[in-house]
């Protein structure tokens, strides 16, 4: 490794930025930091990049194959010239101040050559000593010379010093003989670095679960109990049983599984309070995958309480649950123990009260996400604070920033939190590092260069198929070696090869080899979607010096195998016919000219709320013009509707601090009571028109975020409106800071959860009433400790470190019972105030119903999205059916929508904590700089092409495009159409009508059209028109 | 009555809706039936009306074309146009005398994964109903397939895709984009060129 040395001129800012961790947060970090115009030092403590992403088999809710999605991100960071990765790394010390700090790095030894490895895996096949996989949970064995997993990256081996013969007893060292690379190195040493960044990220992750607290659930003493993390790996197609779940006393499948929930978490005996905030939705995705993998099994799932308050979360759970016909308890099984007669015997308490037991093959358990093991360590190396639960201190309103200037947290060592919200926050401190180092933009990055393109003119098609595995996901019902062969015979194909996942770092520096070494000139994946996974293949062939158009993709996992799970032969067969049509287009693909388009260097926001706000600073400090346009007179949204946060702060104040700060800003322009018009364009070149009081303003602009909020619910039951003693918490907020909130002689207060929300008017969970209401439940028992608060509820979600307000209120003696949609609490009310609301609900535990006298009844109720039909449609923005935005990928892609250079943040996105918006605001604000700072964007060479020997100059192309992007032109007297490339975005309209078929599309000939439907023909006969 | 019959569909479906739609109905694990090939065009207004012809003349027993709702196509009036292209294409399919509904244009968003394994179910069961291509029709696959052949012709003719060119542009004018008027538009503008089509 050789870190630059400091420069002459090391008392100006640094444009570099360390990120340490190396998990998804870590990863998209650096890439987008990387794409913002900054260098980073991605240090990992491990050997490879990845983190306990790249252990998964399935992500929730959507059950996407977790290395599918992840392993393009870490081949692009391996591949990218300014992200340097540090393996087997950690930080020492970190001297300096924001801008200009050395960070002290020790680096361990690989005792490989990462230059020099070629990922072979001859040293692992010759090592004599095994250890426990690690990465397998140590579920099965590995050799001390070893990688991580197959896809890691770097793809390089390591030794482990601790067991290696050699190096311990100066015995063995059969490797260096295997290795015919000579790339072992027996005399590596451990290397201290100091190496000089702006800024420094922590993404560290989190740590396991002490051994101690699995233990008193009959881990490591019965075979059959095992953690979470453990049956990830056996569900996982490279785990240790090739994808079988079975037991691991017999080897047979598990006929009865439980899985027990809040294992290290919830539970103050072993000091974790707080929710882990992701066991709950994890539990439900292993549930699933184990009833695919068998469809008898008995399943049940035993929670205190169901917390999936995600987007999208409480769907995909009711429809898990009914589908896979789960079995829910809400109960917490104190312990494991094992019966006489075999098997594992849980025993539980009911809701009623009573007595419960039952024997499982299995018992699974869903662990929490503790702070990271060395936390202290780290947090004395980079000197920040850590909070009573070792994760990294911050503050609701700086949600990012360590309590030591320029040191920024993410991921899970700011709480717990799952991937997309680790994700949001990697995107939102890359935002907030390029607004602190805008002025080093670009000073320590190079540009990406590649070779020269091959000249393929005159060269007959050499095609090349890969065919993917993707794990089990394809292989596991498409017969892919099968379909290799198949594709073998086909015209035009020179090499075929099948791979286990095709987008794994290896895999693409094998396909740059193959690709030389045979000549190819066309390139068919077969695997999963070009929408996801096109730009991947198409950059490792720029590599091979291939142009990028020269490929082609089959779907053979969306839309076969995932489709046709039951029916093997016929996915089989459409496999092919698919990748025959995929063929038989690529050979008639010819290179096409990359295009650069400018972009405005400029942004617009809408909406002046706490996210809107947010993300205009964080563009407007990295340096760029933005508009930002609210609807109201003032700024500050809905926040403003709060009147404390769970720690007493008033947020009112911290919003008036962040309009202030936009106020002056210089490059941010305020529009209020003013809405957007009309907006045309395409990413880097927008243009808008926003209607205000003084008439409308045009804006160009070259990114659009969305921060159009959202809208408390307005109840329709329970006598709200009727009764002045029903309030929901939004009133209660106000009321809360009255002089006299509560009325005289206040007894009783109730409170009723998800009233409107999780099946009624609102489908969704809206996340936030159950905090708020035990925030508002603490704030009652402290004006009036008397005053008996009572929760009716139906799942308390108070996740993360809320959860130590959930314990505070019960040992204030607030209340809780549990109701169930089907027996909802009744309210009767009276006209006027005299008449305190009746409240009746059933008590299972008493097992009758409870009427309650409330001198005020609380109803929470949950945020709606303000209606985003209109200007989805204007944007051509997807939006689901609870009328937020949908985003372009759940995990990976939160704050992007499916339109390049279109944003989206706060509650438009889905109902989120003030902390949550702050961080998404951020994300939304350093995705969209991405476009900006580079100043151009390339699109892809779709455009259409005008052949003049045809050309009529009819002019129907020129009326029908929506771009404006085909013109007359004359040529002496003869008019000719032509594109402008610039802003043709490749539809097709024009060639379509075009009435002598003189136009084209790059990519999608008709030629190449007609090739693919000849080659469909079943009959295997093409009828050649 | 023996097995039902197993058809042959062929599906073009637009990059940013429908195309979308059946990716995520994959990674929902909803099933359908596995007749359907799927060629990616960015829009459907790409479709030439020559395409769904030549896909039924090379062994298709149904076509599908996928898009975006009308209003939402990404690039605004491509499926519209699609929808002209369309009326040519059921306008001469009732003149070979080929059943209408083995030619299906329907929407799905990306965000509706389970209404496009509605749509393509629903389509491969009302195709295999009508039997291999002919079946239904009573005519022998040569017979069928030289009309089709020659309709794919007329539909890359200059008389034909100027009749398209005018309905496409009275269609814009008059904001009108119900599919009985732009069918009845087709119909008037290319009456005549369609004539000649035997
Ligand atoms: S992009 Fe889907 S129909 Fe035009």
């Amino acid at each position: 490794m050789n870190a630059p040395a400091p420069n002459s001129q090391s008392l100006s800012t640094i444009g570099s930025v360390m990120v340490i961790g190396g998990g998804v947060a870590g990863v998209q970090t650096a890439l987008d930091l990387s794409d913002l115009g900054f260098k980073v030092y991605l240090v990992e403590k491990s050997g490879a990049i990845g983190g306990v992403m790249a252990r998964l088999d399935k992500t929730f809710p959507t059950n996407d194959c977790s290395l599918c999605i992840l392993a393009p991100k870490l081949v692009e960071a391996g591949r990218d010239a300014n992200i340097a990765i540090l393996t087997k790394s950690e930080l020492l010390s970190l001297e300096g101040e924001p801008g200009r700090f050395t960070a002290r790095i020790k680096k361990q030894p690989r005792y490989i050559d990462e230059e020099v490895c070629t990922g072979c895996g001859q040293c692992t096949l010759y090592c004599l000593k095994q250890i426990g996989d690690d990465y397998n949970e140590n579920l099965c064995r590995t050799a001390a010379a070893h990688i991580d997993y197959s896809q890691a990256v770097p793809t390089s081996y390591h030794i482990d010093p601790k067991s290696c013969l050699r190096l311990n007893y100066e015995t063995c060292g059969l490797c260096a003989v295997a290795c015919r690379a000579g790339a072992i190195r027996f005399d590596d040493t451990e290397e201290i670095v100091d190496v000089p960044v702006g800024a420094v990220v922590l993404a560290p992750g989190f740590g396991r679960v002490s051994e101690e607290v699995l233990r008193t659930y009959g881990w490591g003493k019965f075979d059959d109990v095992l953690t979470a993390f453990e049956h990830e790996r056996l569900m996982c197609a490279s785990g240790p049983t090739g994808g079988e779940i079975v037991r691991p006393s017999d080897e047979k499948h598990p006929k009865k599984i439980a899985f027990l929930q809040c294992i290290g978490s919830r539970d103050e005996t072993c000091g974790n309070n707080y929710c882990s905030s992701v066991c709950c939705m994890y539990a439900i995705k292993q549930a699933s995958l184990a009833r695919e993998h068998d469809p008898d099994a008995e399943i049940t799932l035993f929670y205190m309480d169901v917390r999936t308050h995600g987007k999208g979360f409480d769907a995909a759970r009711e429809r898990a649950i009914a589908e896979n016909n789960f079995r829910v308890v809400y109960a917490r099984p104190p312990r494991v123990e094992d019966v006489f007669d075999g098997g594992l015997l849980l025993t539980w308490v009911d809701e009623a009260g009573k007595h419960q037991y039952e024997k499982f093959d299995l018992v699974v358990l869903s662990q929490g996400l503790e702070a990271p093991e060395d936390a202290d360590k780290l947090a004395q190396a980079a000197s920040v604070d850590l909070n009573h639960y070792q994760f990294a201190a911050t503050d609701s309103y700086a949600p990012l920033e360590t309590s030591r200037p320029g040191v920024y947290v993410i991921g899970a060592f700011q709480g717990p939190k799952d991937i997309p919200d680790s994700v949001t926050q990697a995107g939102g401190v890359a935002g907030i590092c390029s607004g602190v180092l805008a002025q080093a933009r670009n000073s320590e990055t190079v540009a990406a260069t590649f070779p020269v393109e091959r000249d393929i003119e005159g060269e007959e098609p050499r095609v090349g198929v890969f065919v993917c595995h993707c794990g089990i996901n394809i292989g596991g019902v498409v017969n892919v070696p099968d379909v290799r062969d198949y594709a073998k015979t086909l015209p035009n194909v020179v090499y075929t090869t099948d791979n286990l996942y095709s987008c794994s770092q290896d895999t693409q520096k094998h396909l740059v080899e193959i690709i030389k070494e045979h000549k190819l000139n066309r390139l068919v994946v077969s695997a999963c979607t070009p929408r996801t996974h096109e730009p991947l293949f198409q950059a490792t062939m720029r590599e091979a010096g291939l142009n990028r158009s020269l490929f082609e993709m089959a779907n053979i996992r969306d839309q076969c195998s995932w489709v046709h799970m039951h029916e093997k032969e016929a996915a089989t067969e459409k496999a092919k016919d698919l990748v025959r049509m995929a063929v038989a287009k690529a050979c008639l693909l010819t290179p096409l000219e990359e295009q650069e388009l400018p972009v405005t260097p400029s942004a617009l926001v809408l909406g002046g709320g706490l996210a809107g706000m947010t993300a205009a600073l964080t563009i407007a400090d990295q340096g760029y013009e933005c508009t930002l346009v609210e609807r109201e007179k003032k700024l500050g949204g809905r926040t403003l509707l709060l009147s404390k946060d769970r720690f007493g702060n008033v947020p009112g104040e911290a919003v008036k601090k962040l309009s202030d700060r936009v106020k002056v800003h210089e490059k941010i322009t305020v529009l209020t009571e003013a809405e957007l018009d009309t907006i045309s364009g395409y990413v880097g070149n927008f243009t808008s028109t926003v209607a205000g009081p003084k008439g409308n303003t045009v804006i160009n602009h070259g990114v659009v975020i969305l921060a159009t909020g959202g809208k408390p619910y307005v109840p329709r039951k329970y006598g709200y409106g009727d009764s002045s003693l029903v309030l929901t918490q939004i009133d209660l907020e106000k009321r809360l800071e009255r002089k006299k909130p509560l009325p005289n002689n206040c007894r009783q207060i109730v409170m009723i959860q998800c009233v409107g929300s999780r099946g009624d008017d609102l489908s969704y969970c809206s996340r936030v009433c159950c905090g708020q209401a035990v925030k508002n439940a603490l704030r009652i028992k402290e004006l009036s400790p008397e005053t008996q608060v009572t929760i009716l509820y139906r799942d308390m979600r108070t996740y993360g470190f809320m959860e130590d307000d959930y314990r505070k209120a019960r040992e204030k003696g607030v209340l809780f019972t549990r109701y169930t949609p089907e027996r909802p609490p009744e309210v009767t009310v009276g006209k006027d105030s005299r008449n305190k609301p009746i409240v009746t609900s059933y008590d299972a535990i008493l097992g009758e119903e409870v009427e309650r006298k409330a001198d005020l009844l609380i109803l929470s109720t949950g945020i709606e999205a303000d209606d985003p039909t209109a200007l989805a449609k204007l944007l051509k923005v997807p939006i689901t059916a609870d009328k937020f935005y949908l985003e372009a990928h759940v995990k990976l892609r939160p704050v992007d929508l499916a339109v390049d250079g279109v944003f989206v943040c706060g509650l438009a996105h889905s109902p989120k904590s003030i902390e949550e918006t702050i961080a998404q605001a951020q994300a939304a604000g350093g995705r969209a700089c991405q476009p900006l700072s580079h100043g151009r964007i390339t699109p892809e060479p779709i455009v259409s092409s005008v052949d003049p020997e045809k050309c009529i100059g009819c002019g129907a192309c020129e009326k029908f495009c929506p771009y404006k992007a085909i013109q007359i032109y004359k040529e002496g007297k003869i008019r000719k159409a032509g594109t402008i490339s610039a802003s043709c975005k490749g539809c097709g309209v024009c060639a379509a009508r075009c009435p002598t078929l003189a136009i084209d599309m790059g990519r999608f000939t008709y030629d190449s059209i007609m090739a693919q439907v000849r080659a469909f023909n079943p009959q295997g006969e093409e009828n050649v028109s | 009555m023996s097995a039902e019959y197993n058809p042959h569909i062929l599906g073009f479906l637009c990059n940013w809706c429908c195309y979308t739609a059946a990716d995520s109905a994959g990674v929902g694990r909803y099933q359908y039936p596995p007749n359907l090939r799927v060629i990616r065009i960015m829009c459907t207004g790409r479709l030439d009306p020559s395409f769904p012809l030549e896909g039924l003349a090379n062994g298709a027993d149904g076509i599908f074309v996928g898009g975006c709702h009308p209003g939402e196509c990404h690039y605004q009036d491509g499926n519209y146009h699609a929808l002209v292209s369309a009326s040519l294409v059921h306008e001469m399919l009732e003149k070979i005398g080929i059943s209408k509904e083995r030619f299906l244009i329907d929407w799905a968003s990306a965000a509706e994964g389970p209404n496009f394994v509605k749509i393509i179910t629903a389509f491969t069961q009302r195709v295999a109903e009508l039997g291999p291509l002919g079946k239904a029709e009573g005519k022998s696959p040569e017979e069928i397939r030289s009309q089709l052949a020659q309709a794919a012709e007329a539909a890359r003719s200059r008389k034909i895709r100027i009749g398209l060119i005018n309905a496409s542009r009275e269609m814009m004018k008059k904001r009108d984009f119900s599919r009985t008027t732009i069918s009845s538009m087709v119909q008037e503008k290319c009456a005549k060129a369609l004539g000649e089509l035997v």
